[in-house]
C-alpha cells in the first residue's frame, strides 16, 4: 500500500467516524483537532525561525470577537468564526509592522506579553466584553449537535493542512526555508523578508483566530482566563515537539498521540495532567530535536537498511 | 553609462570609518579589482552597494537610478548580485534549491522556470550534483553554490567577495575561466581578492582600499608597484 | 554603589514623581514602593542569569511560586513560622534548583534562543502541575499577626510589613554587588558574563560558576517566597506572572544593570499602584508592565537598527 492510499483511507475514515461512535468520542476528536490546527499554526510561524508565544493571544481575541458578533450584533455563528479569523488576522497585519522587526527572544517576549495584554484590554473593555465573568452565548453552534461540530472542525483542519502543504509546496517554501536558514542570505538573493514574515503572521493569526472563534462557539462561552489560556500556547508547541517541527505531519501526529493520552491521564489525574506535556516538552529538547515520532522512524529506517545490506549480501 | 557608481560614500560603525569618501565606478563588461588588506574596508563596500548596510552618507548610483534607499532585495531584484565572504549556503535546501533562490526571487520566477535556470547555471559553472544536500559538498562546490545562487538573480552587477580563498590552483582557474565567460555576457564585475595572481589574470583595473580610503587606483602592474600600496601592505602575506 | 549619569537622572527624575504622587496619592506611593520593592527582588536574580548564562528562564516565577509552597508546607506541617522557614526554604528551593539545572538546562546553554525558551517553558509547566497534583488549585494562605502590622501619621494608616521588601531589595542589591566586587568567585562570576571564553582561559571554572549562579538565583526566590508568604495567598500560578515581569525590568534597566532593576521595579510599581487607585481604571493597572516591556523592546528594536 503507498502513502496515497493510507491518506485516503485515513481521511474517509475521519470524516465517517461520527456514524461509528458516540459523543464522547467525538468530543475527544474535536478537541484534538483543535489543538492540531493550532500546532500547526504555530509550527507554520516557526518554518520561518520566529518563536511565536502569541498563539493563545490571536486564539482569544479571534473567540471574543466570534462571541460578541453573535452576542450583540445577533452574527450568525458560522460566519462569526470567518469574522474571529479575519478580526485575528487584522491585528496580526497592524501589530506586524512593529513586531516583526523583532527577532528571537524578543519576538517570543513580545508576542508573549501581547497575549496578556489583549486578555487585559477584554477584561476591562467589561461593558462590551462581560469583564472578567465573561460572556455566555444562548446557544452553542449547531444548537450543540457533536457531528456537527465534529465536521466542521474537521473541515477546518483539512484547510490548515491544506495551507500547510501549500507552505510546502510552493515558492513560499524557499522564502521561508531561506530567512529562517540566513536572513542575509535571503535578503541578497532579491527575498522581501518582510513581505514574507508578515504573510506567514497574518496567515497563522487568522488560523488561531477561526480556531478560537470555533471553540467559543462550541462551548458558547468566553472569559478572559480560560480564553486567554496558556494551554492554547503550551499544548501545541508540546504536540509539535512530538511529531517533529518544520513538518505538516509533525503536530498531526503529535496531537494525536498527546490528545490520546491525556485524554487517558485525566482520568487518572484530574489536577496536573498537564505534566506529561511539560516532561515532554523538556524530553523532546534534551534529547529529541528532531521529535519523537522522526527520530524513531529514523530508528526503524536504519534498521531496515541494515536487513537490506544483508539481503544484498546474499 | 556605468553600470554602478558610487559617490562620497562613507560608513561609520561608532567611532570607527569603515569606508571613507568612496567614489568609484564600473562598467559592463569590465571586471574591476577590489583590492587592500585585511580590514581595509572591501567586504563593507559590497555590503553598502548590494544594502545589507544602510550608508552613513554618500550615494549608490546603479544604472543611473539612485538606489541608496533601496532594501537589500529590490537591489537584487534590479540586478545587483553578491557572494559572501564566507560561503553562507542554507542548509535546509538542496544544491540546487539554493541556486533557484536567486531565480524564483531576484527574477520572480516560478519554480519550473527557477530549476531550468538553475540548471543552465549549473552546467555554466560545471556543477552536477543538484540533489545533494549542503553537508555533502566540497569546498569548491559551496562556493560554486554561492556563485551560482548569485548568478541565478541575471545580474548586471556581479560582487564576488574572495571567491577563490581556500582552492587549490586548479580550481582556481576553473572559476576564473568561469568568471571570464560572465564578462563576455556584459555583466560589470567587481572582484574582492587578497590573491594577487587571480587579480593579474582578469582585471583591467584595480582600486587600492587602505583604512576605508582609496589610495590607489589603475593597472593592476602599475599600481603593485606604488610605494604607498606596498607600505599597506607591508606585514601582510599576499 | 556608583551610578551612570543616566541613573542620576532618572533617580532624580523618580524622585520628582514620588514628590507628587506623595502629594497627590500617598497610599498609591507607598503601596507602589513596596510592590516595586518586591518586584526588583524578583527580577534581580532574573537578570543575573540573563546575564552571566545567557539563558531567560521563563520558570523563574515557578521557582518562585514552589518557594511559596514550600514555606507554606513547613508551616502547615510544623506550624513554622514563615520568617523562620527562610533558612529550610533556602536550602530546599537551592537543592531543586541545582537539580533541575543539572538537569535541563545546564545542557541547552549553548543551543538557540529556541531550545532554551522552550526548555525553561517545559519546566515551568511541570513545576505548576506538580504543585497541582500535591496541593490542587485552591488558593491558600497563612495569617500571621505581624504581618498585618500597620501605621498611621495623622489619619493616615498603612500597612508595614511589605517595607521589608525594599530593605530586603537594597540589601540583596547591595551584597550581590559585594559579592561580584569582593569576592573571588564573585570576580570569577563577573569575568564568566563579560566573556566566557576568556575566562574559561584564565582557569576559572565556568560551568561550576554558572550551577553557583543558578542556584544562588533560586535560593533568593526561596528567601522572597518565604518573606512574601504572610502577604500572599497562594495557587498554582501564583509567580507565573513574575517572570515576564522581571524580564521586563531587565530589558528596561538593560543588562548587567542592578541599580537600574530596582529604580525600574519602583517606577513601575508606583505607576500600577496610581492606576489603581483610579476608581473605575483599577483593572488596567495589570496593563502597565506589558506595555512598557513591549514598549522597551520595540524601542531598543528602532534604536539599533538606526
Ligand atoms: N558590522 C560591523 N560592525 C562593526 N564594525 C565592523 C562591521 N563590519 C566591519 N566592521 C569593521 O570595519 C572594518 C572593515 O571591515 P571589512 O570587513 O570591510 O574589511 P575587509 O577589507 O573585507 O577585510 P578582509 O580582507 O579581512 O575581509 C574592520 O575594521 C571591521 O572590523
Ligand atoms: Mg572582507
Amino acid at each position: 500500500m503507498n502513502k496515497k492510499a493510507i491518506l485516503i483511507i485515513l481521511t474517509a475514515l475521519a470524516v465517517v467516524l461520527p456514524f461509528f461512535t458516540g459523543a464522547y468520542v467525538l468530543s475527544i476528536f474535536i478537541s484534538i483537532f483543535v489543538f492540531l490546527s493550532l500546532s500547526l499554526s504555530w509550527d507554520m510561524m516557526l518554518r520561518t525561525g520566529q518563536l511565536s508565544f502569541g498563539t493563545a493571544g490571536f486564539f482569544g481575541i479571534g473567540a471574543y470577537a466570534s462571541a460578541l458578533a453573535v452576542a450583540n450584533l445577533g452574527l450568525n455563528p458560522i460566519l462569526s468564526i470567518i469574522l474571529g479569523g479575519l478580526f485575528s488576522a487584522i491585528i496580526a497585519f497592524a501589530l506586524g509592522f512593529v513586531v516583526l522587526r523583532l527577532r528571537e527572544i524578543y519576538f517570543a517576549i513580545t508576542t508573549l506579553a501581547l497575549t496578556h495584554v489583549f486578555s487585559v484590554i477584554i477584561r476591562n473593555l467589561s461593558d462590551i466584553t462581560g469583564g472578567a465573568s465573561g460572556t455566555i452565548l444562548p446557544n452553542a453552534i449547531f444548537n450543540g449537535d457533536p457531528k456537527l461540530i465534529y465536521w466542521a472542525i474537521l473541515l477546518i483542519t483539512f484547510m490548515v493542512i491544506g495551507i500547510s502543504e501549500m507552505f510546502k509546496r510552493t515558492k513560499i517554501r524557499f522564502a521561508i526555508n531561506s530567512i529562517r536558514n540566513d536572513e542575509t542570505t535571503a535578503k541578497s538573493s532579491g527575498i522581501d523578508v518582510f513581505k514574507y514574515l508578515l504573510l506567514v503572521f497574518v496567515i497563522t493569526s487568522a488560523i488561531q483566530g477561526v480556531i478560537g472563534a470555533f471553540y467559543a462557539q462550541q462551548f458558547a462561552f468566553v472569559n478572559p482566563e480560560s480564553t486567554f489560556s496558556l494551554n492554547f500556547l503550551l499544548l501545541p508547541i508540546a504536540m509539535a515537539l512530538v511529531g517533529g517541527i518544520y513538518t505538516t505531519s509533525g503536530p498531526i501526529i503529535g496531537a494525536l498521540i498527546l490528545g490520546l493520552i491525556s485524554e487517558y491521564l485525566k482520568l487518572l489525574i484530574p489536577y496536573g495532567h498537564l505534566v506529561v506535556y511539560g516532561v515532554i516538552i523538556v524530553l523532546v529538547v534534551l534529547f529529541l530535536p528532531e521529535g519523537i515520532f522522526k527520530s524513531v522512524k529514523k530508528l526503524f529506517a536504519s534498521k531496515d537498511n541494515v536487513g537490506s545490506d544483508i539481503n544484498a549480501q546474499s | 553609462m556605468p553600470s554602478l557608481e558610487t559617490k562620497n560614500v562613507v560608513k561609520k560603525f561608532g567611532g570607527l570609518v569603515a569606508t571613507n569618501d568612496l567614489s568609484f565606478s564600473v562598467d559592463n563588461g569590465e571586471i574591476l579589482g577590489i583590492i587592500g588588506p585585511n580590514g581595509a574596508g572591501k567586504t563593507t563596500i559590497i555590503n553598502l552597494i548590494a544594502g545589507t548596510l544602510p550608508v552613513t552618507s554618500g550615494k549608490i548610483i546603479f544604472s543611473g537610478e539612485d538606489v541608496t534607499n533601496f532594501a537589500a532585495h529590490e537591489r537584487n531584484q534590479k540586478g545587483i548580485s553578491r557572494t559572501f565572504q564566507t560561503v553562507r549556503p542554507l542548509d535546509d535546501l538542496t544544491a540546487i534549491e539554493n541556486i533557484m533562490i536567486g531565480a524564483l526571487f531576484g527574477q520572480k520566477m516560478g519554480l519550473k522556470d527557477a530549476r531550468e535556470v538553475a540548471k543552465e547555471i549549473c552546467k555554466l559553472i560545471g556543477f552536477n550534483n543538484f540533489d545533494r544536500s549542503i553537508d555533502q559538498l566540497t569546498v569548491l562546490e559551496l562556493k560554486k553554490i554561492e556563485l551560482g545562487r548569485a548568478l541565478a538573480s541575471d545580474p548586471d552587477l556581479l560582487f564576488l567577495d574572495e571567491l577563490m580563498a581556500g582552492l587549490n590552483m586548479e580550481e582556481t582557474y576553473e572559476l576564473i575561466d568561469v568568471i571570464r565567460k560572465l564578462q563576455k555576457r556584459d555583466l560589470a564585475i567587481c572582484v574582492v581578492e587578497h590573491i594577487m595572481k587571480v587579480v593579474k589574470e582578469l582585471t583591467s583595473r584595480v582600486i587600492v582600499l587602505d583604512q576605508g580610503q582609496i589610495i590607489a587606483k589603475g593597472p593592476y602592474e602599475e599600481v603593485s608597484q606604488q610605494k604607498n600600496v606596498i607600505a599597506a601592505y607591508l606585514g601582510e602575506d599576499e | 554603589m556608583s551610578l551612570t549619569k543616566k541613573q542620576y537622572i532618572m533617580l532624580f527624575l523618580l524622585a520628582l514623581i514620588i514628590l507628587i504622587i506623595a502629594l497627590w496619592q500617598p497610599h498609591a506611593l507607598i503601596y507602589g514602593i513596596q510592590r516595586g520593592s518586591l518586584y526588583a527582588l524578583i527580577a534581580l536574580p532574573l537578570a543575573l542569569v540573563l546575564g552571566i548564562l545567557g539563558v531567560l528562564n521563563l520558570a523563574h516565577g515557578e521557582f518562585l511560586t514552589v518557594g511559596l509552597y514550600l514555606s507554606y508546607m513547613l508551616y502547615e506541617r510544623f506550624n513554622l513560622d514563615p520568617l523562620l522557614s527562610i533558612i529550610p526554604v533556602v536550602i530546599i528551593l537551592s537543592l531543586i534548583g541545582a537539580g533541575i539545572y543539572l538537569l535541563t538546562i545546564k545542557h541547552v546553554l549553548k543551543d538557540g534562543h529556541l531550545n532554551q525558551l522552550l526548555l525553561t517553558f517545559g519546566v515551568s509547566l511541570i513545576l505548576i502541575e506538580i504543585i497541582n497534583i500535591i496541593w490542587t488549585s485552591r488558593p491558600r494562605n497563612v495569617f500571621t499577626s505581624y504581618s498585618y502590622s500597620s501605621m498611621s501619621i495623622g489619619n493616615f494608616s498603612f500597612g508595614t510589613y511589605e517595607f521589608l521588601y525594599f530593605f530586603m531589595a537594597i540589601a540583596v542589591l547591595i551584597l550581590l554587588q559585594l559579592f561580584l566586587k569582593k569576592t573571588r568567585l564573585g570576580q570569577a562570576t563577573f569575568a564568566v558574563g563579560q566573556n566566557p571564553r576568556g575566562a574559561k582561559i584564565v582557569g576559572i571554572n565556568v560551568s561550576y560558576v554558572y550551577l553557583f549562579v543558578f542556584t544562588l538565583a533560586v535560593a533568593i526566590l526561596g528567601l522572597v517566597g518565604a518573606v512574601m508568604l504572610p502577604r500572599t495567598a497562594i495557587f498554582p500560578a501564583v509567580g507565573s506572572p513574575f517572570s515576564l515581569k522581571s524580564f521586563a525590568l531587565a530589558a528596561m534597566a538593560g543588562l548587567g544593570n542592578m541599580n537600574g532593576i530596582l529604580i525600574a521595579g519602583i517606577g513601575l510599581g508606583i505607576g500600577e499602584a496610581v492606576i489603581k487607585s483610579i476608581p473605575g481604571a483599577g483593572g488596567w493597572a495589570d496593563i502597565v508592565f506589558f506595555g512598557v516591556l513591549i514598549a522597551v523592546i520595540i524601542a531598543r528594536s528602532y534604536r539599533e537598527g538606526n
